[in-house]
């Protein structure tokens, strides 16, 4: 159920706050044996939460989110429970500080259902990457839910929470959310404090948000978005009231097509995004082509930049402080390389690999700093596009969710499905994915990508289209 | 043979911050390990650093006090490596845009050595060896402490004017509050980074940089050290290396740490999460405004306008709350010189003597001017104005009050000096004999019996001339 009708349940009295807990920690229960969308439930915590709110609730102080079940991506820091990153060198992690995004939560008493499964350090695309095993599609238990945000996709698409927090650093909320077919909301680089958000790649990383609607994602975003001291690239400009535009009328607003992002989808990717513009068209929208020329370098740029970040923010768990720490070693040297090389997956290890040879004194201008000009280059065309344009329209992914295990040879591949996310990351952009259509059961994604701060744009437009589809649940 | 050396210096300074450079944790020397760490200075997971702008400030005035260009734009970068006394495996530092650049200063023989440029970073912790457990443990106190490295030119080509240098650096540091240039306390500590090639070449040779001096002198003996080192090798034929060593007090040598070979590929690159540095003009014109009077620039007003000795300016500026006490006791009388006086030589002697120093004193700088004020009129004499500068540095205390009180005020009643003289002339008949024969020279010890008689209030000048007439 969205946001807006569990409100209406719980302040017209219909549902307790613990009771409609209880509802979903249930379902999580029975389901998630199958979807392991979750690493920690926090049932007490949950209960606990849940009675605070009820009292605000009854005192008259509740706000949009004050007793909403919600879940938590684990590489979001939460005080005094585990936060692990689905990594075994941060399975017993357990953060004195809550992430800036968890905290503005609980102010508006939300209720924290458990930390969610993803790929490690949130590095992937397919969510099977975890230490604690690979979460499954609720549209189809043999297919990847998408990643890194899997476990919160999969989790609001099963029900198993009112909508979830994320972390998008190349797509993984979009994507996720297009391949489990909720809404998916990526907000401004800036927007949402990344104070106690463990960093994957900084200049890119940026807490999401997965829900049931673009309403329901305005609610959440509303809630934790705003200038944070702790994060120095957070923003003032951000300052919520982004579902402000939704229900108004849109047909003033110009809609993008880059050609570009559509060339390389697949057939049924190409038609739903189609008939998605042919909507918007007949909406009284002006749709109109227009072009990204450097989008083939995107990928490239992305995966340099974002893995050298990554080598840097990953050197600190050395098993020194705190950690995975190997019983082999006899200096440190010896110590740090046998803790790294088991508390670290193999894919974490690629990306940490590639980003040091990408900073190496010889090669970095050839890699590196190549790719800061790739990525200059690609915040100039979308400047010039959106001197014209409101919003972009692009599909999600080239393709549906795919079948586990088929592209875990080939992480090239895996990587050049990210062709249609990265840019709004390169460039800071907000940027939202919702369902436009079903190809062999499963979900299809479009995304809406908006100018700096004009998340209320995008979930404007989004909403619109959401209003007039009829979306398929997923059967459990 | 001979060899000319080349020598540049990175000197660390750490900051006067009152906190750490990107986190709230105190910035104090010493305590118990670990007691001032948080999540952001240890790097835990999640957490962000959080630029302190007093540090930036702090840079800036650096970057003032030694004559550089302070930018408008800087930027940090992340140096990274792993050490287990660096919790995030990367150090925080500026590379490509460092806060201050293209500075000088100026050493003895008039020579002008110029700073490449001075950015801001952050310290590392501490590791402590336990040799009798075998183990090791890491101390982050240090972690995040502000430092601002300074980085020369290869200018200098003698130990003293790279000794002039640092005394400078420090001096000029401590003045803009910068820095406390504590080279014991490691609060400012100097590498060295020293060639030797033959005198008329222009090449330079392979150099060596020295770590772990921890003094001006030390300074001194591992240059000599290095230059005797590498003249040895040269001459044998052979080939400098270029490698780190660390200079041994106790040995007075330099033992190689690592080679070129083993030196760290760094792989700097833009640090994510701090945004750049910007200032606008207005904002750095205010910086300068806050600047202090360097100490070269009082030097030339002790001197030109003060007429101080060269010498007596120099010790004068040395130490700044030293020469701010003389200021202020020069702004409240004008006697500039009788004030550096008494404070270059009674109170300086006194200092010393008792380990103390000059924010400690009884007495305020207005007391020093009063007694140089009553010196000058005539009120005491110079020799009782040192007994009231004793005094007031064991009792504190009014100066006028004590001359006063204590009979320091010296009188100019003839008629009563008179009569002493007579009285000493008379008791000491043999000698006044003496000298009317031709002994000239037992004139001051008459003068000194009067002197005596007369007490402490007697105007020297006035018995010299009453005794001459009796005699």
């Amino acid at each position: 159920m969205k946001i807006s009708g569990i409100r209406k349940r719980l302040d017209s009295r219909e549902i307790g706050a613990v009771e409609l807990t209880k509802e979903y920690l249930d379902r999580i229960d029975r389901y998630d044996g199958k979807i392991n969308s979750y690493i920690t439930v926090c049932r007490d915590e949950a209960v606990a939460m849940a009675e605070r709110a009820q009292k605000l609730i009854d005192s008259g102080n509740a706000s949009a989110l004050t007793g909403i079940p919600l879940s938590v991506k684990d590489n979001i820091c939460t005080n005094g429970i585990k936060t692990t990153c689905a990594s075994r060198m941060l399975k017993d992690f357990v953060p004195v500080y809550d992430a800036y995004a968890v905290e503005k939560l609980k102010n508006e008493g939300f209720v924290m259902l458990g930390k969610t499964n993803m790929d490690e350090f949130a590095m992937g695309g397919s969510s099977q990457t975890s230490y604690f095993g690979g979460v499954k599609n609720p549209y189809n238990t043999e297919c990847v839910p998408g990643g890194s945000s899997g476990g919160a996709a999969a989790s609001v698409a099963a029900g198993m929470c009112a909508a979830a927090l994320g972390s998008d650093t190349g797509g993984s909320v979009r994507q996720p959310s297009a391949f489990c077919g909720v809404t998916g909301l990526k907000p401004t680089y800036g927007a949402v404090s990344r104070w106690g958000l463990i960093a994957f790649a900084s200049s890119f990383d940026q807490i999401g948000v997965c829900a049931l609607s673009a309403e329901d994602a305005g609610y959440v975003f509303d809630a934790i978005c705003g200038r944070d001291e702790n994060d120095a690239t957070s923003s003032a400009r951000a300052k919520g009231g982004s579902t402000e535009l939704i229900g108004k009328d849109i047909s003033n607003i110009t809609v993008g097509i880059p050609r570009e992002f559509i060339e390389d989808a697949s057939d049924e990717v190409k038609e739903a995004v189609q008939k998605a513009a042919e909507f918007y068209r007949q909406t009284g929208c002006n749709v109109k082509e227009c072009s990204l020329p450097s989008l083939e370098y995107a990928v490239s740029a992305y995966y340099l930049i974002s893995s050298a970040e990554a080598a840097s923010n990953l050197s600190r768990f050395d098993g020194i402080k705190y950690g995975h720490r190997s019983g082999l070693g006899e200096d440190y040297n010896a110590l740090i390389k046998s803790s790294r090389s088991e508390g670290f997956g193999t894919e974490v290890k690629r990306r940490i690999m590639l980003g040091n040879y990408a900073l190496c004194s010889g090669y970095y201008d050839a890699y590196y700093n190549k790719a800061r000009r790739i990525r200059a280059q690609i915040r100039n065309e979308y400047r010039a596009i959106f001197d014209s344009c409101d919003v972009i329209l692009t599909p999600t992914a080239p393709t549906p969710a795919y079948r586990i295990g088929a592209q875990e040879d080939d992480p090239v591949k895996m990587y050049l499905a990210d062709v249609c996310t990265v840019t709004a990351n390169i460039a800071g952009l907000p940027s939202v994915s919702t369902v436009c259509g079903y190809s062999g059961g499963l979900p299809v994604g479009m995304s809406i990508t908006g100018r700096p701060f004009d998340e209320k744009t995008i979930l404007a437009v989004c909403d619109r289209f959401e209003r007039d589809f009829e979306r398929k649940e997923c059967c459990l | 043979m001979r060899y000319q050396p080349v020598i540049g210096l990175e000197i660390h300074c750490e900051l006067l911050t009152g906190s750490k450079v990107f986190c709230s944790c105190r910035n104090e020397f010493g305590g118990g390990a670990n007691t001032r760490v948080c999540p952001r200075c240890s790097g835990m997971p999640g957490t962000l650093p959080l630029l302190n702008r007093n540090a930036v400030r702090l840079a800036a005035k650096a970057g003032f006090a030694t004559n550089c260009t302070v930018n408008k734009y800087s930027a940090f970068d992340r140096k990274n490596y792993f050490y287990p006394d660096l919790p995030k495996a990367y150090q925080i530092t500026q590379f490509e845009s460092p806060i201050c650049t293209d500075g000088y200063i100026d050493v003895i023989g008039g020579k002008r050595i110029r700073i490449n440029r001075i950015h801001i970073e952050e310290d590392a912790g501490k590791l402590v060896h336990d040799d009798y457990e075998g183990i090791s443990m890491a101390d982050y106190n240090r972690c995040g402490v502000p430092l601002i490295e300074i980085v020369t030119e290869p200018d200098f080509r003698s130990a003293e004017e790279v000794q002039d240098f640092v005394q400078k650096i420090a001096q000029s540091l401590r003045y803009a509050g910068v820095c406390d240039g504590r080279m014991e306390q490691g609060s400012l500590r100097v590498d060295v980074n020293i060639s030797i090639m033959p005198y008329g070449s222009e090449e330079f040779g392979t150099r060596a940089e020295i770590k772990n001096l921890n003094s001006v002198k030390s300074i001194g003996r591992a240059i000599e050290y290095e230059i005797s080192r590498q003249s040895e090798i040269l001459d044998k034929g052979g080939r400098v290396v270029q490698e780190t060593r660390r200079y041994n007090e106790n040995h007075d040598d330099t033992k190689a740490m690592r080679s070129k070979e083993e030196a760290h590929d760094y792989r700097y690159f833009p640090e994510p999460d701090i945004p750049p540095v910007l200032f606008s003009d207005d904002e750095i014109e205010q910086i300068r405004n806050e600047m202090p009077e360097m100490p070269a620039e009082r030097y030339r007003r002790y001197t030109e306008e003060y007429g101080l000795s060269g010498e007596d300016a120099r010790l004068m500026t040395a130490q700044k709350e030293f020469s701010d006490f003389y200021d202020s006791a020069a702004a409240s009388a004008p006697e500039y010189r009788l004030i550096s006086n008494l404070m270059l030589g009674e109170i300086s002697h006194l200092i010393n003597e008792t380990g103390t120093d000059i924010s400690n004193v009884k007495f305020t700088p207005e007391a020093v001017a009063k007694t140089a004020k009553m010196t000058a009129s005539g009120t005491i004499s110079k020799g009782s104005a040192k007994e009231i500068i004793d005094i007031l540095f064991e009792e504190g205390g009014d100066p006028e009050k004590i001359a006063g009180e204590r009979g320091f005020i010296m009188s100019n009643d003839a008629s009563e000096m008179e009569a002493v003289i007579d009285k000493v002339l008379s008791d000491n008949a043999e000698l006044v004999e003496q000298y009317r024969s031709g002994s000239e020279k037992l004139f001051g010890y008459i003068m000194g019996l009067v002197m005596r008689a007369c007490g402490k209030g007697a105007n020297p000048a006035i018995i010299k001339q009453k005794l001459s007439e009796k005699l």
